[in-house]
């Protein structure tokens, strides 16, 4: 589904991805791990497209097809997601009025009909329980105003309406309490079938007793340094990143 | 819901929707202005001796004053002399149904989106539509007939109701108020009049189309509303013109009037031809538009300006009676070369009067747009409350956003609050829509319309969708 | 004869008893300011920016200028007047006249306080080299000023150096002989990394109506700090125009704080231009007002480049039959990215025959900026006050302690404590708040 060969990317001059490679196959989930400043967010937002990074090298395929050069909006009607690390608000347009226009014109981009108002209407309800969202804040300016787990827990109801191929969670579990971070990944899980794939960005390794990976990538540097299943993320919540560091250094 | 589908769908093209020249016969006096030309349209117009000595006391101030430029806007001043003063379509007794109607008349309706039929059979508005400078026609008079109300063009109301238009006609907007207002009262050819009884609620949204159509002329509207007491009316405007190369005069005037406990809640949507993308013809929309509240009175102006190559437009409120209350919603859209000066003025004289300002302006393009505001608490005024929020919103670095607020108090009772903000569409606004497969035009409008929303919401219905649509199309094309 | 017919035809004779030392440049800035006074005259209400300030009736009176006036003045009555228990350096004025047994002047190798007058006579290169520069010359009052100006403050501190101590500059008008018209003007300049702090006050002694036109510049340059505080406590009879020009290098800080208690007519004119990035510029000031006073704050802060900040903090109290005026400018002009500036104008109605005008203004051509103004015009808060009643204090000394929290907050860029403290005083005197409870 997705393969990304030999990535190098800089911004502003400085060299953040050097060289990384990956492949994500439907049905998968992926944990990249790594400490602060490793390039875990800046991969997934060169992956969603964000203009302002520089790729000097290597390339991404999604579902064979080549999208360095597609808009953001081409690759998220292709199927990419990207659950944002900071969700951006925009005052004045309702979470309702924000999601139909997304899934409106991802189906305009398919050649179909928007969908009739009812049937958006059932959708967002169903997704809504599964969220464990009440009524109330569907008519919220779009993350105004919105507590660290609403922020969260509506990336992934969107996530849940757009019904993405790829979706990469970016430090989904930051700031999120116990409850909020159960809703979340039960949603993830729940949304999780054979034919997507979840990459999930985090630091620490709880969102993962929620969300079982079946591997798990360091990522060190700007590139993947260990490879691993589900053990992997324990032993480093067990040892820490200087493990890793200390391991490559020698 | 579907309103706000539609508007995305429909975002298409971002040329000028209304542009196009509808091949009317018209009847057009020579180019020019002095006493002749006032006398013909007047007999033309079969008016009373009285109207005939105000326009030309009208046409003696005119004369007197000069054109303002005070305003932070810039334009070769019209030459009042090659404008023709009069310029109605061809043939016409006074007509009694649509199908009396020209059919070329009709057509652009059909395109403008305002078909008689269908608005009069699912929106329930009444419509009076103003070519140029003559009402053609006026749906639901007689449903409105039944309650008293009275809605038609004031050429007729001149006719039928001489002794409501004389008591009321320019005791809000004096012939000598302004430059224009003053060319206005002399020349002003037709409009809208509505009187709505004592104690009497509108039924449905009044609602009048304005249309320049023909090449060379001005259009000079006057609309007088009158709210008796305890009366309710909300009244809709629509203003297009084709697109031409030369700059088309709008000088109207429009005066309100609340009796006691009166409500009018006055909507614009004014998408007048703006000139072309290098800033060539388009309309000056020099506009006096004011209201006075008697007791416990309200008016509240509600406007979406997007179109125009020069605007120049302050509805005010006079605040006269104990209690009263002004409002004003405003979004105001420039684009390429487009400049508005537009606010309000709220005038508190009586007792524990109120008003609120709330202001959206957005410049895109080389574009300039300026709030002038006046709020001016009167010694009298005990317990006088004001609330504005003046915030502007930049699009690109070649267009200018200037805010001019004027605050005058003299009681200490008063309680007055002002701000202002100004700022941009973020960079990482735009991303996260285009990462939700949202385009970058239509994340435009998604987030402008947010912007807007406290305005927009003031509209009725109707008028709040094509005002979205209206919001987007202009500035399409004006990030990235 | 009119007073402005007056000013006009004097200048001749006034160029003719100059001594010789004057350049020729000076000489030629004299009659361009005299021909630009001349085109404009006073300024009336019909010009935008007076609409709300009327000189009519201070113009209308007869002042003498240019004459003898008595020097003789006792140093207690100018004591009282300065920043005491504080070692500073003094340049006081009086009549118009540098008094140098009053004065503490210095002239080191790193900074120089002294008479403008000693300074165009003795360092004439520096001199030219900013005066006449910072200023508007295009406005009226300038254009007069520049004609007859010739003594007033010249403060210079050279790069890297920090002025050691406070500089006060007192102009005391005492003659009670006689109304009288002052040219003060001021000319400060900060190297790149000098530091200095100066305290400016205007001062009657005698019941004769004064009336001073006084013109500021200050030149900061990078990476310099400099603060300027104004003290504007004249008495009724006394009118002051005051315009100030800052112009700022990068990187450099410059502060004017406004403090007016009374004066019969008294306008500011605060003109900040930013020549260099990441400048950051400050005003604040506080207006307590009774009697007939009127204060008219006129700020125009010029964002030109980018990456600059400009804060600004007014607040007014008015009483009795008093009236204020306040109109700030912002302009961000085109290139001016990333700009942030902040204007607020809070104010305080305490009588029914005290008014206040305000026209805070943005005008801006760049999008990436921060901009905000707010302003409120009101009474103190009835909870607030009710609470305080309910905890025994009285109506009048809550009032008199909101009011004194509400103008608080323009004193937290003051940083020399024992003027913080006098301000304080003054503040609180105005106010009638028992500090002992603070």
């Amino acid at each position: 589904m997705l393969k990304i060969k030999d990535l190098r990317v800089e911004i502003e001059g400085k060299e953040i991805i050097k060289g990384l490679s990956l492949e994500i196959n439907k049905g998968e989930v992926h944990a990249i791990m790594g400490p602060n400043g490793a390039g875990k967010s800046t991969l997934s937002a060169v992956i969603a497209g964000r203009d302002e990074y520089e790729v000097t090298g290597g390339s991404i395929e999604f579902e064979g097809k080549d999208i360095m050069d597609m808009a953001p909006e081409d690759r998220a009607h292709a199927g990419v997601f990207l659950s944002f690390q900071y969700p951006v608000e925009i005052p004045g347009v309702s979470v309702t009025n924000f999601i139909k226009t997304a899934l409106n014109e991802s189906r305009k981009a398919r050649d179909l009909d928007p969908m009739p108002a009812k049937d958006m209407l059932k959708l967002m309800r169903e997704k809504q329980a599964l969220l464990e969202m009440d009524k109330q804040f569907m008519s919220r300016s779009l993350n105004e105003g919105f507590s660290g787990g609403e922020k969260k827990r509506n990336e992934i109801f969107q996530m849940a309406m757009l019904d993405p191929k790829l979706a990469i969670l970016d430090e989904t579990d930051s700031g999120l309490d116990i409850d909020a971070l159960r809703i979340v990944a039960n949603g993830v899980n729940k949304l999780k079938n054979e034919d997507n794939a979840v990459m999930i960005i985090t630091h620490y390794q709880r969102l993962l007793d929620h969300i079982i990976p079946d591997f798990v990538h360091v990522l060190y540097d700007g590139k993947i340094v260990k490879s691993g299943d589900k053990n992997l993320a324990i032993e480093l919540e067990e040892k820490g990143y200087d493990w890793i560091k200390k391991e490559i250094e020698a | 819901m579907t309103e706000e589908d539609k508007l995305l769908e429909e975002v298409t093209s971002a040329e000028y929707k209304y542009g196009f020249v509808t091949d009317i016969e018209s009847d057009t006096i020579k180019n020019g202005l002095n006493e002749d030309v006032i006398r013909l349209i007047s007999s033309k117009k079969n008016e009373p001796e009285w109207l005939l000595e105000w326009r030309l006391e009208g046409l003696k101030k005119f004369q007197q004053l000069v054109e303002p430029e005070w305003a932070n806007v810039h334009y070769k001043k019209p030459d009042l002399q090659s404008i023709s003063y009069y310029s109605a379509p061809k043939a016409k007794k006074t007509l009694n149904s649509l199908d009396e109607v020209d059919p070329e008349l009709l057509k652009t309706f059909e395109k403008l989106g305002i078909s008689l039929d269908e608005q009069k059979m699912l929106t329930g508005v009444a419509v009076d539509i103003i070519v140029d400078s003559v009402s053609v026609a006026t749906s639901f008079k007689e449903k409105l007939g039944e309650l008293g109300i009275i809605f038609c063009s004031i050429s007729e109301a001149i006719q039928e109701h001489p002794e409501l238009v004389r008591k009321y006609l320019g005791t809000v907007v004096p012939q000598s108020d302004n430059y224009y207002a003053a060319l206005n009262s002399a020349v002003f050819t037709d409009g809208s009049f509505c009187y709505i009884p004592k104690g009497t609620r509108c039924p449905m949204e009044l609602s009048t189309y304005f249309r320049i159509n023909q090449a060379g002329t001005g259009q000079f509207e006057r609309t007088l509303l009158i709210a008796d007491k305890g009366s309710y009316v909300s009244y809709l405007e629509g203003c297009t013109a084709p697109s031409r190369d030369e700059n088309q005069l709008h000088a109207a005037v429009v005066e309100l009037i609340a009796m006691d406990e009166a409500e009018i809640k006055y909507s614009t949507v004014q998408n007048w031809y703006p000139g072309n993308k290098e800033g060539v013809g388009g309309v000056f929309n020099f506009v006096t538009k004011r209201g006075i509240c008697h007791e416990s009175a309200k008016i509240s102006w509600t406007q979406v300006e997007t179109g125009s190559a020069v605007t120049w437009k302050y509805p005010s409120c006079i605040l006269k009676g104990d209690n009263s209350i002004g409002e004003f919603f405003s979004v105001a859209v420039t684009n390429n070369f487009q400049q508005a000066d537009t606010g309000t003025k709220m005038i508190h004289i009586g007792k524990n009067t109120k008003s609120t300002i709330i202001s959206k302006g957005i410049a895109a393009g080389e574009s300039n747009s300026s709030y002038r505001g006046l709020v001016k608490i009167m010694k009298g005024a005990e317990n006088a409350r004001n609330f504005s929020q003046c915030d502007s919103l930049l699009m690109g670095d070649k267009s200018g956003s200037h805010t001019f607020p004027y605050i005058e108090v003299k009681n200490k009772t008063a309680r007055i609050e002002h701000e202002a903000t100004t700022s941009k569409i973020g960079e990482d606004q735009l991303f996260y829509c285009n990462q939700r497969g949202i385009s970058t035009d239509a994340a435009i409008g998604l987030i402008v319309n947010g912007y807007c929303k406290d305005v927009l919401n003031q509209l009725p219905m109707e008028f709040a969708v094509e005002a979205q649509k209206l919001l987007s199309l202009s500035l399409e094309g004006s990030v990235g | 004869m009119k007073l402005q017919d007056k000013l006009i035809n004097s200048f001749e004779k006034f160029g003719q008893s100059l001594s010789g030392s004057e350049t020729d440049s000076l000489r030629k800035m004299r009659t361009e300011g005299i021909e630009v006074f001349k085109n404009l005259g006073f300024p009336t209400t019909k010009d935008e920016e007076w609409k709300y300030t009327s000189l009519n009736k201070c113009i209308k009176r007869d002042y003498d200028f240019g004459a003898e006036f008595s020097l003789d003045i006792r140093s207690e009555d100018v004591d009282r007047f300065l920043c005491t228990g504080i070692d500073s350096y003094k340049l006081v004025f009086v009549n118009g006249v540098f008094n140098a047994s009053l004065s503490n002047t210095t002239q080191q190798d790193k900074f120089f306080v002294s008479n403008l007058k000693d300074a165009y006579e003795g360092n004439s290169e520096l001199f030219n080299q900013y005066y006449g520069t910072i200023a508007d010359k295009e406005l009226s009052m300038v254009g007069l000023n520049t004609a007859y100006a010739q003594e007033g403050a010249f403060i210079h501190v050279k790069a890297g150096a920090v002025v050691d101590k406070l500089i006060q500059i007192l102009y005391i008008n005492s003659d009670s002989s006689r109304s009288m018209m002052n040219q003060a003007r001021n000319l400060i300049i900060a190297e790149d990394r000098g530091e200095v702090q100066i305290l400016e006050r205007h001062q009657s002694l005698s019941d004769e109506y004064v009336f001073t036109n006084s013109v500021t510049e200050i030149s900061v340059g990078n990476e310099a700090n400099v603060k300027h505080f104004k003290v504007q406590n004249d008495i009724d009879t006394a009118s002051l125009v005051d315009s100030t020009f800052v112009k700022q290098g990068t990187k450099s800080t410059a502060l004017v704080d406004t403090f007016v208690f009374s004066g019969e007519l008294t306008r500011n004119n605060l003109h900040f231009e930013f020549t260099g990035e990441h400048a950051e510029a400050h005003m604040d000031a506080i207006t307590l007002l009774k009697g007939s006073s009127l204060v008219d704050h006129h700020t125009f802060v010029d964002h030109a480049v980018p990456n600059c900040q400009s804060f600004q903090m007014y607040k007014g109290i008015y009483d009795e039959k008093s009236k204020g005026v306040f109109n700030g400018k912002v302009m961000v002009r085109k290139d001016a990215q990333k700009t942030n500036a902040y204007q607020q104008n809070n104010n305080l109605l305490l009588s029914d025959f005290a008014s206040i005008d305000t026209k805070p203004q943005l005008e801006i051509f760049a999008d990436d900026v921060a901009c905000s103004h707010g302003c409120t015009i009101g009474q103190l808060d009835e909870e607030a006050l009710f609470y305080m009643q309910s905890r025994g204090i009285p109506l009048k000394e809550a009032k008199a302690f909101l009011m004194f929290a509400f103008a608080g907050d323009t004193l937290k860029n003051i940083t020399i404590p024992e003027l913080k403290e006098q301000l304080v005083n003054l503040v609180a005197r105005e106010l009638k708040v028992d500090l002992e409870l603070n």
